[in-house]
């Protein structure tokens, strides 16, 4: 006998992704889901995010790592509100994970939630985790390749960082094709060329980023 | 590597199922897969036999794998892709076209012992 169902495989996470975006949405918490391949520069994009505009904005964030709490002690070095998930061998958060941590983070003192996923080019893009907005983070270390070669991040993020281009002199990687290939994949994906350690580059993130806390969600308007 | 995950959330969906229709045995999962899902097809296999359990401990589990595949604009046509992404009309090259296939990540149907 065959029985019919047709149903999305990831129906659950994506409903406890809704119940986390209102949950956030009612307390007036901007997040944002930030991923990349481990080492592209996260935890730095973040603490340097935190320097510049924690006198405007008031940040909390999520770390999620394998194991771990070496970037939620950077953090929270701060004096922003982080708590650690570890996954303890998951390649990814899912909506549940966030669902259950969030008790943990006083909402109502925060305005930009950060997400920090687990290092990795490829699962977490697949997972809603509730955020308002997907950011991905790749290193130009990593190569010029990669959009196409992972091009599901790339398709699914609404901004792209560039980080390390402090190091395009030393490397054979051309910038030019990176931007042409991930436009190529998402025309609307805006893109930031940024060293976070030099800080060039970064005002037009930290623009870009206030501007994206006003307009709230769109999720479903993409 | 999230393919487990993907495994537990169709064994999840296909237990639900059985509680609802009432069947003690399930011998074959039917899914479909789009190619650009990120879902790698031997690794969801292998998942899904180490993962199977209660009604579900001896099913088999058959992927249908989605190509890649949208609508132009410019040329009015429809297309498929072997690759994972398209970055301009496979027939025409312009820009304006839509991808409406390849990212399924869905449970057709249960065959299930009567």
């Amino acid at each position: 006998m065959k029985v019919k169902l047709v149903k999305k495989i990831l129906a659950a996470n994506d409903r406890i992704a809704e119940a986390n975006r209102r949950l956030l949405s009612d307390a007036e918490v901007f997040s944002l889901n930030l991923m990349s391949a481990p080492g592209a520069g996260k935890t730095t994009l973040l603490s340097r995010t935190i320097g510049a505009l924690g006198g405007k904005l008031r940040f909390g964030v999520i770390e999620g790592d394998i194991q771990g709490t070496h970037d939620a002690e950077v953090i929270s070095a701060h004096g922003v509100p982080v708590v650690q998930i570890n996954t303890e061998g998951a390649c990814h958060l899912d909506a549940n994970m966030i669902n259950e941590i969030l008790p943990q983070l006083p909402l109502e003192e925060i305005d930009v939630l950060v997400v920090e996923n687990v290092g990795n080019l490829v699962c977490p893009a697949e997972f809603d985790v509730g955020e308002d907005a997907k950011v991905m983070l790749l290193s130009i270390t990593e190569g010029d390749d990669k959009p196409l070669k992972y091009p599901l991040m790339f398709q699914k993020s609404e901004a792209l960082i560039i980080n390390k281009i402090d190091l395009v002199p030393h490397l054979d990687v051309s910038l030019e094709k990176i931007r042409r290939d991930a436009q190529g994949l998402n025309p609307k994906l805006r893109i930031f060329e940024v060293s976070c350690k030099s800080g060039e580059g970064m005002e037009a993130w930290y623009g870009w980023l206030q501007g994206r806390k006003e307009s709230g969600s769109l999720h479903g308007a993409l | 590597m999230h393919e487990l995950s993907i495994a537990m959330s169709i064994l999840d969906i296909v237990r639900d199922a059985c509680a609802e229709e009432g069947c003690s045995r399930v011998e074959k999962v039917r899914v479909r897969i789009g190619k650009a899902s990120g879902i790698m097809a031997d690794s969801l296999l292998f998942s899904f036999d180490c993962a199977r359990s209660g009604a579900a401990a001896g099913a088999t589990l058959e992927i249908e794998e989605v190509p890649v595949g949208g609508h132009c604009r410019d040329c009015a046509s429809d297309f498929t892709v072997e690759e994972k992404y398209v970055l301009e009309c496979p027939l025409c090259g312009g820009p304006a076209f839509t991808i409406d296939s390849g990212h399924e990540l869905e449970v057709v149907d249960l065959e299930v012992d009567d």
